[in-house]
């Protein structure tokens, strides 16, 4: 189920109330273990059987390195771990993207190649779970940390309803040491914790859903070729829908773990104000790439064997990273996009080493960035690279006899919420959201809360999946 | 990604490093390559509960000032027209009540068909999978394709709808067919304390909807269309009728008609007349083979031509001429058909039906109008006196 949906609510006031109940603290853990899996197959009930293999195999997978004398058996844990995470990631992922790339190949050496009917069902989230068990068993295996003491610890680290299906992607070492002990959310954790949830719902169903979307839709899914200023204003709505979509999913899981007691890592912190890539990324959805440091970045050399290999190391992370979000080349483009940002500012920065701009230049390289960021949103959110190429042509202003597309209105949405979220980011570039609420009049706290429930009440949301589900 | 785990880099994370902010944290991008440790989440200080009840109060005055607000420009709850609710009834025919009489159609029979006096002539209530804006071919393939279907089905023509093949609701018997348990939850959860109780609660109200129908400027070269108001309010088991507001309301009626008369106008969006002629051919082989498919295990299909007036009767026989598109959809599928302009008891123009927008009549009229459809149906049709000829070919029902 999603988090902006009445069967949520329903649900998390059963969980809550059962959270809240004298039970033991095993028989919480059980109850809060039933539950996720109760979100989950709320999908499509047939795929939590996905869950469990991934659950099974993992915990296996670690006593039996834990258990391994020898270094060849502990490589064999983790692979078998690795292979049955990435083979079910690829046989439902990747699989029909897969079969139709290698049925061009055949067809571009002349060899016709008909492959039977391939329709498979995306199992939600399984690009999320699929990274939080491989962290388990690679930091068992690279002694990061040791294996869980109990497997319904770890089945619940798994199956944790808060990140199951879009993260924040959890490390065993942020999670399962906070099932050693009763937890139970303080009155005032609670409350913060709804007003989390506020939060992230509000960024999802009225900036994401009912004012962003529709205008990027016009833009990525109609058949009019733009103009320079309906192009810009389908990305620039992209960029705020897919931050609101994403980060507000982010920071609902937050608040709906805080309000059971239990605290998940941030995901987001003010993204579009980055100065540079690697600062964008250490901005933009957090918990992914820094698994991808981790678990990819690193072993494959890293920083640590000369530049060749570290621009080698780089471009496949973030390759594979674009890979990650969607069985498409369009992400693949996105994904190698950054990394050439990346690398290009890897070299600057050697080059510059000394450099320090003033604040007038520090604005200017943020709003670079940000455009260039935009720039890459482009290949995430066209479905073709045909479609890519029109926008991006439109953007720069070489579809000279377009008809404008959006109405005014639209255009003003773009630049109130789009304007309004990149200049939060930068007011916000220092801070934390904690220490800015903290600093407010409790009147002011409490009056932006009933506007954004009133928001959330009267867009009348759909109820519609967030877009990272779909990766 | 972090590229380096440099000092100079961590110097420049973020910048809360040295901020007196005492809810600053690092997050798993400043701590690279080592076992992430349970996370911070500190609480602001704050009086949260007195912020909780305050913003719970606040943010009921404001709901209730829009319920009011919305109330007094004449709206009702009602129950919202959803995919959700045509899952409902779809799957009535899956669970019992395959033998049935469906609608099926566009929102002239959506609206105008008033299920208790059908229920009342028959014994029996007929399931509504009508939906408006949309042509009614894709449902009718989709019963055509369920083998537990083995009733009958009334089948609306909108000619703009049916021949062009335009559906907003193209994709409900796909949603039906793959509508997850928390959807279904959700759709009953909505229906049963929701939408009873709040009158707001509508896409025609919705607040960015009615942000976006201020009179913004219009940009040079981009005509912008107005929307589709509010018509009709819907029941539990979709039995719907036209919001009484269109009837009532000399502005509101004034305002749907305008609506409408964008579509009358030529635009350069509009398929050339060979586009079209060949997007009708394709919707009449759609019906063929649906209707084969259903007569095959003995369902009975009717067509009916719902009744419109004035400029929008015009504009369809204008478009989509009666030749060309109805008696060239009964010839090919050999279905019968009831074209309101050949029978005298569902002529508005000798009935006096008051169809305020040209397209759909009012409630009152509905229920007069339905039981006239029923008769005829029952007597010229379906009934145990109606001749085997009149119910199976076209040109008999055109005869009358």
């Amino acid at each position: 189920m999603v988090f902006n949906s009445l069967t949520f609510i329903a649900f998390f006031g059963c969980v809550l109330l059962l959270h809240s109940l004298p039970f033991g603290w095993t028989t919480k853990k059980v109850n809060l273990l039933i539950a996720s899996y109760l979100f989950y197959s709320a999908w499509n009930p047939p795929f939590v059987i996905l869950l469990w293999v991934s659950t099974v195999v993992d915990w296996y997978a670690a006593q039996g390195l834990v258990k391994a004398r020898r270094q060849a058996a502990r490589h064999a844990w983790m692979l078998l771990s690795v292979i049955a995470n990435i083979g079910m990631l690829g046989f439902f992922k990747y699989g029909q993207f897969l079969l139709e790339n290698f049925t061009a190949l055949m067809s571009a050496l002349g060899i016709a190649y008909s492959p039977a009917h391939y329709d498979i069902v995306l199992p939600v989230g399984i690009s999320f779970y699929t990274f939080a068990t491989m962290s388990y068993v690679l930091d068992v295996y690279l002694r990061r940390a040791l294996p869980a003491q109990n497997l319904l610890d770890y089945a619940l680290f798994v199956t944790f309803f808060p990140h199951l299906v879009a993260g924040p992607i959890m490390r065993p070492t942020e999670l399962v040491p906070q099932f050693a002990a009763p937890r139970r959310a303080t009155a005032q954790q609670l409350r913060f914790g709804l007003a989390l949830m506020t939060i992230g719902l509000f960024n999802k169903i009225v900036l994401a859903d009912s004012f962003l979307a529709n205008v990027a839709e016009r833009i990525y899914d109609g058949d009019r070729t733009p103009g320079a200023l309906d192009a810009w204003a389908g990305t620039l709505a992209f960029s705020g829908q897919i931050f609101c979509d994403f980060a507000g999913y982010s920071t609902t899981a937050i608040g709906v773990a805080l309000c059971l007691g239990f605290a998940m890592p941030d995901n987001f912190r003010f993204p579009y104000a980055a100065v540079g890539f690697s600062d964008f990324w250490r901005r933009w959805h957090i918990t992914l790439s820094s698994w991808l440091r981790d678990y990819l970045y690193i072993p494959l050399g890293g920083n640590r064997h000369g530049p060749r290999r570290t621009y080698a190391a780089l471009m496949t992370t973030m390759l594979l990273g674009g890979l990650w979000h969607g069985a498409n080349w369009t992400f693949v483009a996105w994904g190698g996009l950054h990394g050439v940002y990346l690398a290009a500012e890897r070299g600057l920065r050697a080059r510059f080493a000394n450099y320090r701009p003033g604040p007038v230049v520090f604005v200017a390289l943020g709003l670079l960035t940000y455009t260039l960021v935009n720039l890459t949103w482009v290949f995430f959110r066209a479905k073709t690279f045909a479609k890519a190429w029109l926008v991006l042509r439109g953007m720069l202003g070489l579809n000279g006899a377009a008809k404008p597309i959006l109405p005014t209105f639209s255009l003003a949405v773009v630049a109130v919420i789009v304007g309004g979220i990149v200049l939060t980011h930068w007011l916000m570039r220092a801070r934390t959201l904690e220490s800015v609420i903290a600093r407010a009049p409790a009147a002011v706290v409490c009056g932006v809360w009933a506007l954004l429930l009133f928001a959330i009440v009267t867009v009348q949301g759909a109820g519609s999946a967030f877009i990272y589900f779909q990766f | 990604m972090p590229s380096s785990t440099s000092s100079s880099d961590r110097a420049e994370r973020g910048g809360l490093r040295g901020a007196s902010d005492r809810y600053a944290r690092q997050t798993a991008a400043d701590r690279p390559g080592i076992a992430q440790p349970v996370p911070a989440r500190p609480v602001p200080e704050q009086p949260w509960g007195r912020i909780l009840a305050g913003a719970l109060l606040l943010a009921a005055l404001l709901l209730g000032g829009w319920e009011r607000y919305w109330r007094d420009y004449g709206v009702h709850p009602a129950i919202a027209n959803t995919e959700g609710l045509w899952a409902i009834q779809r799957r009535r025919l899956d669970s019992g009540e395959g033998d049935a009489t469906v609608l099926l159609g566009s929102s002239r029979l959506y609206f105008d068909l008033q299920l208790p006096v059908w229920q009342r002539l028959e014994g029996r209530r007929p399931i509504q999978l009508s939906f408006e804006g949309t042509s009614p071919l894709t449902a009718l393939e989709d019963l055509a394709g369920d083998s537990k279907f083995t009733g009958r089905v009334l089948v609306g023509v909108a000619p703009d709808l049916f021949f062009s093949g335009f559906g907003l609701h193209n994709g409900a018997p796909r949603y039906a067919n793959k509508e997850s348990p928390s959807q279904r939850i959700g759709q009953w959860l909505s229906m049963h304390f929701i939408e009873p109780y709040f009158a707001f609660d509508d896409p025609d109200f919705a607040l960015q909807t009615v942000l976006a129908r201020q009179p913004w400027p219009e940009r040079p070269g981009n005509k912008w269309f107005l929307r589709v108001r509010k018509l009709a309010e819907v029941g539990p088991d979709r039995n719907a009728h036209l919001w009484s507001k269109v009837g009532d309301d000399p502005q509101y009626r004034e305002l749907t008609r305008r609506i409408w008369r964008q579509d009358f106008q030529p635009s350069p969006d509009d398929p050339t007349p060979a586009e079209a002629l060949k997007t009708e051919k394709e919707q009449i082989g759609r019906a063929v083979r649906a209707v084969a498919a259903l007569r095959a295990r003995g369902v009975k299909v009717l067509f009916v031509r719902m009744p419109s007036i004035g400029e929008f009767l015009a504009y369809e026989n204008r478009g989509f001429p009666r030749q060309r598109t109805w008696d060239a959809l009964l010839a090919a599928t050999g279905a019968p058909g009831i074209h309101f302009e050949d029978y005298p008891e569902l002529r508005p123009d000798r009935q006096g039906y008051y169809l305020p927008e040209w397209s759909h009549m009012t409630r009152a009229d509905g229920e007069r109008f339905t039981a006239a459809l029923y008769g005829i149906i029952e007597r010229d049709f379906w009934g145990p006196g109606a001749s085997a000829a009149t119910a199976e070919a076209p040109a008999a029902a055109a005869a009358h």
